[in-house]
């Protein structure tokens, strides 16, 4: 396997609020290879978005990244000046949001908004750069790219806005890109087009992906592999064809189980997770998925699993797995 | 399709938003369709295709522009004042957003007992008492009645809205997105609890979302919306199986399934453009811009199909149907 083109380790991000420290990010590591499509998943407030922000540095107050190591090209992000950290930002790295109407100016044409991205990083005279945006909004699919150039993002339809941000992350041939949540505010049948865009893309272009979302499904569509982030923590990752078929931590197989599926024939009742995600002020002690898990032991209670090899090229922080608890499982009705 | 009388029968409903210059929004346009004593009937569609409108039309929160709407058989376009509000003790309504749907200055007790005070059903003891059964039926603590609704985390406010609607002891519950502004492993408690109050107090849902899985999962029949009209109405494995119109087709080829394997399979059916605008629909077929499958000028742009039956129990409003292709 190539080198990582990004490698993540121990990071520790946490927002020092009046009613205590939020250990949102609580000692995440992972490696992002060359041109790989990487999901993080998890419900909101588990830490996935911070991650993101923390690769760039761009964690507001009152947040801060409190340990740990982002290596990217052999030096390490956390420790960079700011201006080293700027000169990444949008060059090496991008990143697109959910909403991208909020992350447009309104009040500037889309075209020079793509211009100001690259400008941002090089000197291009200005005819060029308009060539360039005119080929970006092509690359990503605009019909009538050489007139749309001129467009304000009011005339933008959701999915054309979301194409223009996807756009200004690609004008400098990054080569990660990180989606937070990219498709969460369109239709469904414009985020099947977005999420094929950003498949293309990846193969054309073989700037990596790193998509975060809540969807297992749009996981299931793009990613290779994937991180399932909970309560700060990742407690399962690997291939995705591996988790989604075989999930070994119990959070990612109640997660599978409690969606319905299009495809399911029979209407079983859905599993639900009951209970509510962890306050991350004061997480519970032991495992911290074990107040909602069905399927605890003691240990549980008391001793925090790190990732543990639970199968090929998978890692799951559980105590139990699920091959064991369905196998006693299976017994206990019998 | 039972052959008792149905709830809820709607006739050519149309509601028009004036959109200034004389022009008007035509978010539903002329819409039939009925809801049988204790089916759930899911409406699905994109943003804008008047789905939320129409929900709000059924429980009159909405006047409509013209048409009927027959709860019972009585037309509830035709009552007004109080004749009206005591017929809307059997419809109510559970909102999308659990934040903006609750007084955040009064009591979770005080929000579940305002129905019952409105109409001056319960008072004093009695009425904490139902208030506290209430809260038991739909899964919270009922000594939570004292604390206000910025206590609780999203999943417990819906179920607050819903012990809300559930006060009354309504017929029908017009669900609008309930579960789409909560996280996915809450989701499926609210399905859950809702299923379980159907059958408890046989209780008839509209459930309207834009998330066809979720739909096809608590619905038993499913109407399909696409720019103010409903473009095809069937048996929830039906329409999956065998959808008969295109955009049909085109929204379920669309919805991703958490299995790599099934996702690598599928191909998108892609429609061309966006959805264009109400203020201006396009002649004939409303969809033919966008279909796939459409002949241009004729029929398709001149003549607009009407929603007919095509299959038993499994009507589709398309020129075409036959030769929508079928399953993903």
């Amino acid at each position: 396997m190539t080198a990582p083109v990004l490698q993540v380790k121990d990071l520790k991000t946490q927002f020092f609020t009046d009613d205590g420290v939020v250990k949102a990010v609580d000692g995440v590591s992972f490696d992002l290879h060359p041109g790989e499509t990487l999901g993080i998943v998890g419900e909101s407030g588990c830490g996935k978005s911070v991650t993101a922000l923390s690769i760039l540095r761009l964690v507001q107050e009152p947040g801060r990244i409190t340990q740990g190591q982002i290596i990217f090209k052999g030096s390490d992000i956390v420790t960079m000046p700011d201006d080293d950290v700027r000169d990444i930002r949008g060059k090496d790295i991008a990143m697109i949001f959910q909403d991208p109407l909020s992350s447009l100016n309104p009040v500037l044409q889309v075209g020079f908004q793509i211009e100001e991205a690259m400008e941002a990083h090089q000197k291009i005279p200005g005819k060029i750069a308009l060539s360039r945006a005119v080929q970006l909004l092509k690359q990503v699919r605009i019909p009538a790219a050489e007139t749309r150039v001129r467009d304000y993002p009011h005339q933008f339809s959701g999915g054309m806005r979301q194409r223009a941000m996807i756009a200004m992350g690609l004008a400098n041939k990054p080569s990660i890109l990180i989606a937070d949540e990219p498709t969460t505010a369109l239709d469904v049948t414009v985020q099947a087009q977005i999420l094929e865009l950003l498949r293309d893309l990846n193969e054309e272009t073989r700037t990596a992906i790193i998509l975060i979302t809540h969807n297992m499904g749009v996981v299931a569509g793009l990613c290779k592999r994937v991180l399932v982030m909970y309560a700060g923590r990742i407690v399962e990752q690997g291939p995705v064809d591996q988790i989604f078929k075989d999930p070994q931590h119990p959070y990612t197989w109640s997660l599978l189980q409690s969606i319905p599926r299009l495809d399911a024939d029979r209407k079983d009742r859905l599993l639900s997770i009951e209970g509510l995600p962890p306050d991350l002020i004061k997480p519970p002690p032991g495992c911290r998925f074990h107040p909602r898990c069905r399927f605890r032991i003691e240990r549980c209670f008391h001793d925090d699993p790190a990732l543990m090899d639970v199968g090929p090229d998978q890692d799951a922080a559980c105590w139990v797995t699920m091959r064991r608890a369905l196998a006693t499982d299976g017994e206990a009705h019998a | 399709m039972p052959d008792r009388p149905p709830l809820l029968q709607a006739e050519e409903v149309v509601k028009h938003f004036p959109a200034g210059l004389g022009a008007s929004v035509k978010a539903v346009e002329r819409v039939n369709f009925e809801i049988y004593p204790g089916e759930t009937v899911g409406l699905v569609g994109e943003s804008g295709c008047g789905k939320s409108t129409l929900g709000r039309l059924i429980t009159q929160l909405l006047p409509v522009t013209s048409g009927n709407i027959f709860f019972e058989g009585v037309d509830l376009t035709k009552l007004g004042g109080e004749k009206l509000r005591q017929k809307r003790r059997e419809l109510q309504m559970i909102f999308q957003d659990p934040y903006s749907s609750l007084n955040p200055r009064m009591t979770v007790g005080d929000i579940i007992a305002e129905p019952l005070e409105n109409f001056g059903l319960l008072r004093g003891r009695a009425k904490d008492k139902r208030v506290q059964e209430l809260l038991k039926i739909v899964g919270l603590n009922p000594y939570f009645n004292n604390r206000y609704p910025h206590e609780f985390s999203g999943g417990q406010r819906q179920r607050i809205g819903i012990a809300r609607a559930l006060a009354l002891r309504p017929k029908l519950i017009v669900a609008d997105e309930p579960i789409s502004a909560l996280d996915v492993s809450i989701q499926a408690q609210i399905i859950n609890l809702m299923e379980d109050l159907q059958k408890e107090f046989q209780l008839t849902y509209l459930f309207i979302a834009h998330d066809l899985s979720v739909v096809r999962h608590i619905s038993d029949r499913v109407m399909v919306m696409y720019l103010g009209k409903i473009v095809e109405v069937a048996d929830s494995a039906e329409i999956y199986r065998n959808p008969r119109h295109p955009y049909t087709k085109a929204l379920l080829s669309a919805i991703p399934i958490p299995d790599p394997d099934i996702q690598a399979k599928r191909r998108i059916v892609h429609l061309s453009g966006e959805i264009p605008s109400p203020v201006n629909p396009p002649s004939g077929c409303r969809f033919h811009p966008r279909c796939p499958i459409a002949q241009v000028p004729t029929p398709c742009a001149e003549i607009e199909p009407p929603l007919e039956e095509k299959a038993r129990d499994h009507r589709a409003a398309c020129h075409f149907s036959e030769k929508v292709p079928v399953a993903v």
